[in-house]
């Protein structure tokens, strides 16, 4: 019982995602983070079969970073998503198949495109501007339907964003809270959905860190500068 | 059927020639790791489980009723962990033993509880305590309880489907701190501040949550634990008997105590009539 | 123990693929009658002739000084890179046959993502070095392979801890900790000269300045073939730029330069001196004895920079 979704703005990924865990009826936990950074610029939500979903994201994680650093660059989002779609494609054919659903949003420093994806556990991959993934899918398509334009900028696609939230609270029997991240040409943010302004928040926090180095969340991201073999 | 048995088998460690297979120790590879284990030799040994045992079903029909049904709980505070668990062991309606211990000693700063299968919790926790004594030794420092639950949550995900049964609760002391893991046979490990695991853990949260903070003294919180147990050995059927209490903090783990559980539920329960009485007393007297 | 999926990376931790698929393929690292493996003996060799590697340890920081080859004319000096990260706390140096050493930092580098897969925590550099060290050694015992060429300078910082580490591995497989240590083309006379001026301590700039001089022992063509990297913290690294290189450089060069100048004063001055006493106690024949000029100027004098 999961639900997570996304919007692409002007340069921009919005990612949000329940944080609920439990077995049958008890909730375990409510504070588990399902969106997990995979690159400096990337970031997925898993949802599906509990303990498929981290094991998945952890190993999709670990397998970006071994790219990146043997590279000297990161996987941009477009071929991130297909590897990802691979390993689903194997998976599903395979013994003990990975029953995990994917939003994967990045931000293609090469082209300064946002890109979001939504893959789900047959390996299926869709490029598309907004997405939804598990109950919430339900009731807030339609939102994102009605109030998503193009070239959308950050306040604006946040509140289609707290649209959906509040839309999943009010029509889904199950009790959910949410955490939300902020993918661009800096890193990938986490905000802060209960705050009067998380944007606000955000740049001044972008602007007090800009001289010197990136958004700590993956502090790797710039330390390969001195990787290469 | 060896295909089956070399699926579980790490694939990276496949015994390839005579030699490999000396390599190791009794059924264990030359990194301790296992290297299989024995299946019914039926074609579909998932099916044959669910048939004869209630590993994965509530089977009624079962013949062979594993030992499951539990209370166990752990939680966070300020003065390290509290892991509370009763002593019970049921196959089917009977109960089979009244003296378990469900709390798994995997070393001096870690502990394990068992709850889902009794055979499957005892065997891999203290497989566990092996490759933690072995990570040990390799690496001169104690081993971290991610890593521990990690390792735990790495060896089972590798059966799901297969009939293993566990939910268990890995809690100890390292660098960080006090850490508290739940790791279940579905892959599931998540960390966290609070946790109960079992048929009666329902029962356990009941009391658990009204009664939760991180800043409760080390008697009070002792106190929570034992009485979320009693709590839900009063009120499952496959919960009771008797209490374990353990105290986590930073040089270990410690054994606090024994307790009955019908003997403390009449005493809290005389406790409450005392204090209601004395309440209404003192009531009377202002009037 | 893992699923399909996970077997994507464990497949390259496969010690069996180690073992070409001509199974029975003889080991051609072998004891000869006194004891020697001189596989490994001549892998030292190869060590012996590769580029200078340098690694100091200060009091938070740990420092790395490679002797970089000349690119040639048309070459792109950014392919030719002697010292890489393994992950983000953790960086290597090496000294040997460059093509090997690839190799071994690729599988180095995959451990410690697989590592982190397995039990969440990164691995600790002592940890990282014994696999490094593990793997070199299996290439002495095993059939149809040859040693590794390269001997390895393994630094950075263990998780949750702030003290510098320094490893070094050789081909056969022996691994030790160092608080200053060389490897590589005359690395007998660099340790020497380590053993003679390292002290306990050092602050960063202190220490990058003595790898800078070290290395100047073997280097004879300054700033230019020398690169340094500098770990202050977990995860913290630089590369120093060519510019603040030649600064280094510039500075020990002056002290040297003021160094010899002294002496010469000194030496001057005593000879003066000698002069004087020897005019004064009546030598008629009026010629001073010289000082032997090779006993004074030579130590330290103008030997690292030409």
């Amino acid at each position: 019982m999961e639900c997570a979704f996304a919007i692409t703005g002007k340069d921009f990924v919005l990612i949000a995602s329940d944080m609920s865990a439990g077995r049958s009826i008890i909730q375990m936990k409510s504070n588990e983070n399902k969106i997990t950074p995979v690159g400096p610029n990337l970031a997925m939500a898993c949802g599906g079969e509990p303990g498929d979903t981290s094991r998945f994201a952890d190993y999709v994680d670990r397998n970006l970073r071994l790219y990146h650093i043997r590279n000297n660059f990161p996987l941009p989002p477009p071929s991130a998503a297909s590897w990802v779609r691979r390993i689903l494609a194997e998976s599903i054919r395979s013994r003990s198949p990975y029953a995990v659903n994917v939003l994967l949003g990045g931000f293609d420093t090469t082209t300064s495109k946002p890109h979001l994806y939504w893959l789900d556990y047959l390996g299926t991959k869709a490029d598309i501007p907004y997405a939804a993934q598990g109950v919430g899918m339900y009731v807030t398509l339609s939102t994102m339907d009605k109030w998503w334009y193009e070239n959308i900028e950050r306040r604006e696609a946040l509140d289609v964003l707290n649209k959906c939230v509040d839309e999943v609270k009010k029509r889904v029997t199950i009790k959910f809270d949410f955490n939300c991240v902020l993918i661009d040409k800096d890193g990938v943010h986490s905000l802060d959905l209960k705050s009067q302004d998380p944007i606000a928040e955000l740049e001044a926090k972008v602007a007090a860190m800009k001289p010197s180095d990136p958004e700590p969340i993956i502090p790797s991201s710039d330390a390969p500068a001195i990787a290469a073999a | 059927m060896n295909a089956i048995i070399q699926n579980l088998s790490t694939p990276s460690h496949l015994p390839t020639t005579e030699e490999d297979e000396l390599k190791g120790y009794g059924n264990l590879d030359e990194m301790g790791r296992i290297k299989g284990m024995q299946i019914p030799r039926v074609p579909d040994p998932t099916a044959f489980l669910n048939l004869y045992t209630d590993s994965m079903s509530s089977n009624p029909e079962a013949k062979i009723k594993l030992a499951h049904g539990t209370t166990t709980l752990a939680f966070r505070f300020k003065g390290g962990i509290i892991v509370a668990v009763d002593s019970r062991a049921t196959a089917g309606s009977y109960i089979a033993s009244g003296t378990v211990k469900k709390v798994i000693e995997i070393n001096p700063y870690l502990l394990g509880t068992m709850a889902g299968g009794a055979a499957d919790c005892q065997y891999w926790e203290t497989y566990l305590g092996m490759r933690c004594r072995l990570y040990e030794l390799r690496n001169k420092e104690r081993i971290s309880v991610a890593a521990a639950s990690k390792i735990l949550s790495n060896i089972v995900y590798g059966y799901k489907g297969r009939g293993l049964s566990m939910g268990t609760m890995i809690c100890g002391w390292d660098k960080t701190g006090p850490a508290l893991f739940y790791v279940d046979s579905e892959g599931q490990r998540l960390k966290g501040d609070l946790f109960s695991v079992g048929s009666g853990s329902t029962f356990a949260y009941g009391v658990l949550d009204q009664g939760y903070s991180y800043d409760l003294s080390d008697e009070e919180a002792q106190e929570l634990g034992r009485r979320s147990i009693i709590a839900a050995g009063h009120r499952d059927a496959f919960s009771g008997n008797t209490c374990n209490l353990y105290h986590v903090r930073e040089n270990g783990w410690e054994f606090i105590g024994n307790y009955d559980v019908s003997q403390q539920w009449y005493e809290y329960e005389a406790k409450k009539k005392a204090a209601r009485e004395a309440a209404s007393s003192e009531m009377a007297v202002e009037v | 123990m893992f699923r399909f999926n996970f077997s994507l990376l464990s497949a390259y931790l496969n010690p069996s693929s180690l073992v070409l698929p001509t199974a029975a393929a003889i080991s051609l690292t072998v004891f000869s009658p006194d004891g020697h493996l001189f596989q490994v003996e001549y892998a030292l060799e190869a060590v012996r002739r590769g580029t200078c590697a340098v690694g100091v340890r200060g009091q938070k920081c740990v420092v790395l000084g490679v002797e970089k080859k000349s690119a040639l004319q048309l070459q792109d000096p950014r392919t030719v890179r002697k010292v890489a990260m393994l992950d983000d706390h953790i960086c290597v140096a090496f000294a040997g046959l460059t093509a090997d050493g690839r190799i071994l930092i690729d599988r180095a580098r995959i451990e410690c993502q697989s590592h982190r897969l397995t039990v969440e925590d990164p691995v600790s550099v002592e940890y990282i070095t014994k696999y490094v060290a593990g793997i070199q050694q299996k290439y002495t015992q095993s059939g149809g392979v040859r040693p590794f060429g390269i001997s390895t300078l393994i630094v950075g910082f263990d998780p949750h801890d702030t003290v510098p580490r320094l490893y070094q591995t050789e081909p056969s497989g022996i691994y030790s900790a160092w608080k200053a240590c060389a490897i590589g083309r005359s690395s007998k006379t660099v340790r020497e000269f380590l053993e003679k001026n390292f002290t306990e301590g050092l602050e960063r700039d202190e220490a990058i300045k003595l790898t800078v001089k070290s290395l100047l022992e073997v280097v004879q063509t300054g700033a230019k073939n020398i690169e340094i990297s500098v770990m202050e913290s977990y995860g913290v690294i630089t590369n120093l730029e060519q510019m603040e290189i030649e600064k280094i450089v510039a500075t020990i060069e002056a002290e040297k330069e003021a160094e010899a100048e002294r002496k010469r004063q000194r030496v001057v001055a005593t000879q003066a001196g000698q002069a004087t006493m020897a005019m004064g106690s009546s030598a008629p024949s009026g010629t001073s004895t010289p000082q032997p000029p090779s006993g004074v100027t030579a130590p330290g004098g103008e030997s690292g920079v030409q």
